[in-house]
């Protein structure tokens, strides 16, 4: 049975050789797209709905007759964002996938491959072999993940809020989340080991920092604001304080957890 | 620098203070601890923090810190600003706790800063619809905190529920249909283990309500609606079926009594706002001060400030609680300066009315009868073709908070006189839509009316003194032990005035209008100042040697 763990696991293999990862993200020089909030969305929604569907059809699932594919699944031509940027504004030559018009600003081409972005992580789309209900089971209980996360208000917070984490990472990448933590740890992530005047050490995740201060939550929760020039050192570890969970949970315990991550979006 | 013991000499200091007793450990301690219900009862003794919108419960905007005085208030400096990322007017009147600020934020969002540079720890990003149903800007005035939670309005009529820590979101509830016309701006006040809660719209024909929730589920524990339904007394103050679309939203934040066990609230306008014609009767509970039972929220008295109003002469004022001397004894009284241009004396207790005067121009009303119901001036109704009326439809005064000093005695507020022309229309109801029934011109320019901040003996609702502005504030009013009176203007002063005698004694141009109140608070025993200006959050101390 093709248990999505070990394929994917070959994919990642591969990604984080550097080479690439299977959708939805970027390769590593690009800043990735930084119009993909929910208005760019819309945006690129109310573009593509104008200028797309008449061709790839109004739900973008694609159209025998004019030869246009389907952009809510994986995608032949476009492995990457900036992939699929360049597909949008250089066209495919010979085809009838014509350019946008040259004087369309990148903005909009942008909230085009996020709103396409969007659909290929629409839940409906994707089949996983794990169940959401061990997964929720696996999270709070034996995994322990709700000790660092909260999800509906509920859990830590030595770790991001993942109650609408299903609406950000798609199954690849909740997979290496679990698998490889220390990939691409977001700076709000990192942990600050700063040393006072008097020599003490406090440790703590990196909540801000800025040219003259930072600010760090400790492993108590407690919150502290540091001026620069008032510390004696600071260091910045840019691992995650996550553990990998390659060695603790088995292959089906990760693939419920991938069901049970991929359905936590806003309700409604 | 000036240490806090500084601030313990204070001749009001009276009462023990347990955060006090080692005022300043030298171990640096984190910021942040959890805001617990006797904290809020006794945030009076906290002086170094400001807990909840009008500062303590009884909301006199009355701050014990001493160290900016009126003999220094000159050596202000400012410390720090923080600029709010979307551009609107801000309205927010910060909260700090243990050196950590929140500053609520347009739209609908929140940020967590350092309270001694203004630098961010977290933020919170409210998503919104598109269609959002809202009169008078993308404001947000304010959180509450309970614990270890954060509790905010939201332009869709939601009320979030956020971890003070992180930002994270714990619960998010629909308070009520922002595609009906319901809205919220306001702070809720925290009232023993619930989040009390009003709402906006009055401008949209809703039916306006006061709701408790459960702090930990964001159960709805009780709802008061300000419009009695059927069967209910002071139904029949409304003509037909006028009540279901009677208004008397509850838009600005209340103050709450422990020792009587009252909530008590302020109402707005009846709906539609300038055409009474459709809405015979008092309007019951519209323009109102409404005292809710603590645990219930049942109407324990009201006391109606305008009857029938046709001049969208709103009692959405923050009502301040003091015990006053009041004809040779103390009595547990409300002030309240209201937007149709007179000042009461109430008793908190009973409702009964014990002084009223007009402190700004008005013509709409002959004075006020021996219960405290305005005399109305025969033909000052809005009509089709306008009609001259003062105070205009912004008020006497409005939202923007007042204040009280426990030094003076006094209590202050933001006023202008001013005049309109009141026009009537004849408009249906239709859901999600504007329903007003009318509106206002002014016939002079702004610069042509008089505004001024008023110092009220509330003993004899006189006047004790005045400070002029231009041409115009909606700015609030923050007193403190240092002798002083913080506000701003519309033309983008903050200033402080003695409160004895209302000179001044400081400004500052911030070139923005100020629409905020200023709130006062401590860290490592130096006293701040902040005020938000434009779309910045300005905060002040004195300068250090
Ligand atoms: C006139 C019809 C037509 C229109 C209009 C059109 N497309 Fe296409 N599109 C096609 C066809 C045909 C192909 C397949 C080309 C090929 O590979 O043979 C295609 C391919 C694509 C692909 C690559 C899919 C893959 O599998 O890699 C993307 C992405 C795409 N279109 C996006 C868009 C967007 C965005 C718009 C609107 C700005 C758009 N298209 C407008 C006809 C159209
Ligand atoms: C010791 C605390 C801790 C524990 C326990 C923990 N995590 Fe994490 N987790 C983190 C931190 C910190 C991050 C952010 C840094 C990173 O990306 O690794 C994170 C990131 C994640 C992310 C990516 C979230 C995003 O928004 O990008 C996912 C998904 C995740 N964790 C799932 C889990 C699951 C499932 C478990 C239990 C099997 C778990 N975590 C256990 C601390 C923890």
């Amino acid at each position: 049975m093709g248990n999505l763990t070990t394929q994917l696991g070959r994919l990642l293999t591969l990604a984080l050789g550097g080479l690439f990862l299977a959708k939805g993200s970027s390769f590593a020089e690009d800043a990735g797209n930084l119009y993909n909030t929910n208005f760019d969305i819309n945006a690129g929604l109310k573009y593509f709905e104008r200028q797309c569907s008449r061709c790839h059809g109004f739900d973008a699932k694609g159209n025998d007759e004019t030869g246009a594919p389907d952009l809510t699944s994986r995608l032949a031509r476009a492995s990457s964002e900036v992939g699929l940027f360049n597909i949008i504004r250089t066209g495919i030559p010979g085809t009838a996938m014509l350019p946008v018009a040259a004087d369309l600003p990148d903005t909009q081409v942008w909230q085009l491959v996020a709103y396409i972005g969007s659909l290929s992580t629409d839940p409906a789309n994707i089949d996983l072999p794990g169940s959401v209900a061990s997964g929720a089971s696996v999270f709070t209980n034996k995994g322990d993940c709700s000790s660092c996360h909260m999800v509906d208000g509920q859990g830590g917070r030595l770790g991001p809020d993942l109650s609408r984490v299903g609406e950000r990472r798609s199954p690849e990448e909740l997979l290496s989340d679990m698998l490889n933590p220390h990939t691409d740890v977001a700076p709000r992530w990192w942990t600050m080991r700063v040393t006072d005047m008097d020599g003490v050490v406090r440790e703590g995740l990196r909540m801000n920092e800025d040219s003259f201060s930072l600010r760090i939550m400790d492993e108590e929760l407690n919150l502290w604001s540091y001026p620069k020039n008032q510390i004696a050192s600071f260091e910045r570890v840019e691992a995650s304080t996550m553990p990998s969970y390659t060695q603790t949970l088995s292959d089906s315990e990760i693939d419920d957890l991938v069901a049970y991550l991929f359905s936590l979006r806003k309700e409604n | 620098m000036n240490k806090f013991s500084l601030l313990l000499c204070g001749t009001f200091l009276t009462l023990p203070v347990q955060a006090q007793e080692e005022p300043f450990q030298t171990v640096i301690t984190p910021a942040f601890s959890p805001v617990t219900w006797e904290r809020l009862v006794n945030a009076e003794s906290e002086p170094e923090n400001w807990m909840m919108y009008s500062g303590t419960l009884d909301s006199q905007r009355y701050s014990r810190l001493d160290q900016i005085n009126t003999d220094n208030v000159t050596e202000l400096e400012m410390k720090w600003s923080y600029q709010i990322p979307v551009i609107d007017r801000a309205e927010t009147v910060p909260t700090v706790v243990d050196g950590v600020m929140f500053i609520t934020e347009a739209p609908s969002n929140l940020t967590a800063v350092d309270a001694r540079t203004g630098r961010v720890y977290w933020r919170y990003d409210h998503e919104l619809p598109e269609d959002l149903r809202i009169c008078c800007g993308r404001n947000n005035r304010g959180v509450a905190i309970l614990g270890e939670t954060l509790f905010m309005s939201t332009l869709d009529a939601h009320l979030v529920a956020i971890d003070a820590r992180t930002g994270n979101v714990l619960w998010d509830v629909e308070v009520a249909d922002y595609e009906a016309g319901y809205s919220k701006t306001a702070a809720p006040l925290i009232v023993k283990d619930k989040v009390v809660t009003g709402i906006a719209g009055g401008e949209f024909g809703i039916r306006g309500f006061i709701d408790a929730y459960d702090p930990v589920t964001g159960e709805l524990e009780w709802r008061t609606y300000a419009v009695p339904g059927p069967g209910e007394p002071g139904n029949d103050s409304w003509s037909g079926d006028s009540w279901k679309t009677g208004g008397a939203a509850t838009w600005i934040t209340g103050s709450y009594d422990p020792d009587l066990n009252l909530i008590y609230w302020g109402t707005g306008n009846p709906g539609p706002d300038w055409n009474g014609d459709v809405r015979l009767g008092d309007n019951l509970y519209s323009d109102s001060a409404l005292a809710l039972n603590g645990d219930t929220g049942e109407i324990a008295w009201h006391f109606q400030f305008t009857p029938h109003d046709v001049h969208d002469y709103d009692s959405i004022q923050v009502p301040i609680l003091a015990d006053i001397e009041y004809q040779g004894s103390t009595r547990k009284v409300m002030m309240w300066a209201n937007r149709n241009a007179f000042f009461y004396t109430i008793d908190r207790e009973t409702g009964e009315f014990l002084e009223g005067e007009a402190y700004a121009t008005q013509t709409w009303a002959q004075g006020l009868d021996p219960n405290g119901r305005p005399i109305p001036t025969p033909g000052m109704a809005p009509t089709y073709e306008g009609i001259l009326v003062s105070p205009p439809i912004v008020g006497a005064t409005n939202w923007y908070s007042p204040a009280y000093s426990q030094q003076t005695g006094l209590f202050y507020v933001t006023s202008f006189d001013g005049e309109q022309e009141f026009f009537k229309r004849d408009e249906d109801y239709e859901e999600g839509e504007r329903f007003t029934g009318g509106g206002g011109r002014y016939n002079q320019p702004m610069d042509a009316f008089h505004s001024s901040i008023r110092a009220i003996n509330p003993a004899t609702a006189e006047i004790e003194w005045e400070f002029p502005i231009m041409p115009r504030s909606s700015a609030g009013i923050t007193t403190t032990a240092g002798g002083i009176v913080f506000t701003g203007s519309a033309d983008g002063y903050f200033f402080a005035l003695d409160a004895a005698s209302g000179e001044e004694l400081w400004h500052i141009s911030l070139g923005a209008r100020v629409h905020a109140a200023p709130m006062t608070y401590a860290i490592d025993g130096q006293q701040f100042v902040t005020i938000a200006s434009g779309n910045v959050v300005y905060t002040f101390g004195l300068k250090e040697d």
